[in-house]
């Protein structure tokens, strides 16, 4: 009996050591575990190629809390996607790097990127492991090369150790950078908002007559493009917004040179819409009642316009309240709170 | 502990390639400028159009390497990608082991296939620390060649040609095939060396004028003009039976 009293006792005392050492928050890794979740596409990143492990997800959480990834130390990745927005840059039209420089893009959200078919407004970036070499390189985010960022790590054993308990070796290289980086942002999923329960049957959990009249409508007038259960079909679209004549930005025709491609930006998902505002690719709609405002009468028929523009859509009041109703149901707490994708200064 | 495991299997290796009988076969690349070596920075140079101009970076990509055996088929090396660059004599050859036979020509492509270009960060030459992908249009810049001339209207006088893009029509991947002039014939335990230049005049063919053409940056049709130019730059300058 007081044997199995201090078998306890010592194991409670090395669960505390445990905790109390180096990694502070393992026990919030006990999960490093990517779900597909049911009724999901199969994702198109390949994970069998970069199966996220607890030491390489805390790797990737350090370097992309770090700011010492950009030139001057300023600019981390999380200075631009911080979680509780769904990792963007919550309230910046556009986001601000180093030296205070503005980009020309509202910072996207980052979320289910493992289902991404391509990566930035223009689709230019085609793999999640080769996604952060543009902030990094952008003279007005980070302003840096991986080269540079190689020679930072090499010089830090904490990080070191990290590479070393990742990949078998402590050598640090660009691919190993970009994979942890991977690694950590693939596990950001979100798949469990109200909208989700409701799609589960899950007991207690229903729409309210305004959200479910919302629902009828966003499936009758958004769901071609916003497709579910992504909310998004990651095509690329001109919805009709009239040209900022201080941006010019002609979005996917920057990468395909294609001028059938003028004008159009991919199609955003809506999930977490609540809290990654402000809306568009450059940011210029402060509420979902101004993106709604849009669709409904402020559209310009230029030669790219997509088809359902064409057709035309028109919200009354009451209609575009119950579509917001809606759309917040697509806000995911347990995703927008997870301890995993804290930053811990480990 | 570690250490010696790691010695134990050299020698298995070495064990294994001994009784397969093959033997090896260096490639030597040597960058040059109208068939002479070139000199990196100082030394002027005139272009088929009448440019005069220094080079100071010169890097491209040679992948998919193959020996052609007479009569028969291609032997595909096992070597993977390498990112040749003038300025770095420790990147212009490389060996590996070939089966014994009789080789008459050698082939290759200059560029980065699309598997390669789409599979997220690779290892290696590949690696994108290299400083040879596009963050922004993602992509492998196959080969690229740096310089200055006077007749430049840019900042520093300076001509840039990134080339690369791997989606039609506009792929710049450009296979290159070239007779060795003569058999090699490969023998149990000999050494091989094939000599290869590189010729960075080559990029100026078909009149490039640089007063006109001096910023080629983004995959597209010039690119592509640029690759079809370089793809004829090699030639074998001698091979060690």
């Amino acid at each position: 009996m007081r044997k199995n009293h201090i078998k306890c006792s010592l194991i409670v005392l090395m669960c505390i050591a445990a905790v109390a050492g180096g990694s502070a928050f393992d026990e919030n890794l006990k999960e490093v575990n990517f779900v597909i979740p049911k009724g999901w596409p199969k994702p198109v990143y390949n994970l069998n190629r970069n199966k996220p492990t607890t030491s390489g997800f805390m790797l990737g959480r350090k370097l992309f809390f770090d700011p010492m990834l950009s030139r001057d130390g300023s600019t981390s990745c999380a200075s631009c996607h911080t979680q509780f927005s769904g990792f963007t840059h919550v309230d910046h039209n556009v986001s601000h790097g180093i030296n205070g420089l503005k980009g020309t893009r509202n910072a996207l959200v980052l979320f289910n990127l493992a289902w991404n078919k391509s990566f930035m407004w223009d689709g230019g970036v085609n793999n999640l492991e080769v996604q952060p070499l543009g902030p990094i390189t952008s003279p007005v985010e980070m302003n840096n090369t991986l080269e540079n960022i190689i020679k930072y790590l090499d010089t830090s054993i904490n990080y070191k150790t990290r590479f070393y308990k990742t990949y078998g070796d402590s050598s640090v290289t660009g691919q190993r950078i970009l994979k942890a980086l991977a690694q950590f942002t693939c596990m950001f999923e979100s798949y469990n908002s109200k909208y989700d329960k409701v799609m589960r049957k899950e007991q207690g959990v229903e729409f309210t007559t305004q959200e479910l009249n919302g629902y009828k409508l966003f499936r009758k007038n958004c769901e071609s493009c916003h497709k579910e259960p992504l909310f998004t079909d990651y095509s690329f679209k001109n919805i009709g917004l009239p040209v900022d004549s201080a941006y010019f930005d002609i979005g996917r025709m920057k990468i395909t040179g294609d001028s059938g491609d003028s004008l159009k930006f991919k199609v955003p998902t809506l999930r977490n819409i609540e809290v990654s505002y402000p809306y568009m690719h450059d940011g210029r709609f402060r509420s979902l009642k101004q993106v709604l405002n849009h669709y409904s009468s402020g559209t310009v028929l230029s030669a790219t316009v997509a088809k359902e523009m064409k057709d035309g859509m028109f919200f009354t009041e009451n209609e575009k309240t119950d579509i917001i109703a809606f759309l917040l149901t697509l806000s995911d707490k347990e995703f927008l709170l997870d301890l995993r994708f804290r930053n811990y200064r480990d | 502990m570690f250490a010696l495991s790691y010695i134990c299997n050299a020698l298995v290796v070495t064990a294994c390639a001994k009784e397969k009988d093959s033997a090896f076969v260096t490639v030597r690349i040597y960058p040059v400028f109208d068939g002479m070596q070139l000199i990196l920075d100082t030394e002027n140079y005139t272009n088929e159009h009448g440019n005069l101009l220094t080079i100071s970076l010169f890097r491209f990509y040679i992948t998919h390497l193959k020996l052609h055996v007479t009569g028969t088929s291609d032997y595909v090396t096992p070597e993977g990608s390498h990112l040749i660059d003038a300025q770095d004599t420790t990147t212009c050859s490389f060996s590996f082991s070939v089966p014994l036979g009789t080789f008459d020509s050698v082939s290759f492509v200059t560029g980065v296939d699309s598997a390669d270009n789409t599979s997220g960060a690779n290892s290696g030459d590949l690696d994108p620390a290299k400083g040879m992908y596009w963050a922004w249009n993602s992509g492998y810049i196959m080969a690229k060649l740096e310089g200055n001339s006077a007749v430049c209207k840019t900042i520093h006088k300076a001509f840039e040609f990134h080339i690369g893009g791997y989606m039609p029509p506009y792929n710049a991947m450009r296979q290159v095939n070239l007779p060795l002039g003569e058999t090699i014939t490969i023998e149990n335990g000999k050494r091989s060396t094939i000599n290869i230049n590189a010729d960075a005049a080559r990029w100026f063919a078909h009149g490039l004028d640089l007063s006109v053409t001096n910023s080629v940056l983004i995959p597209g049709r010039a690119a592509c003009e640029i690759a079809d130019n370089y793809s004829g730059m090699f030639s074998i300058s001698g091979s060690t039976p």
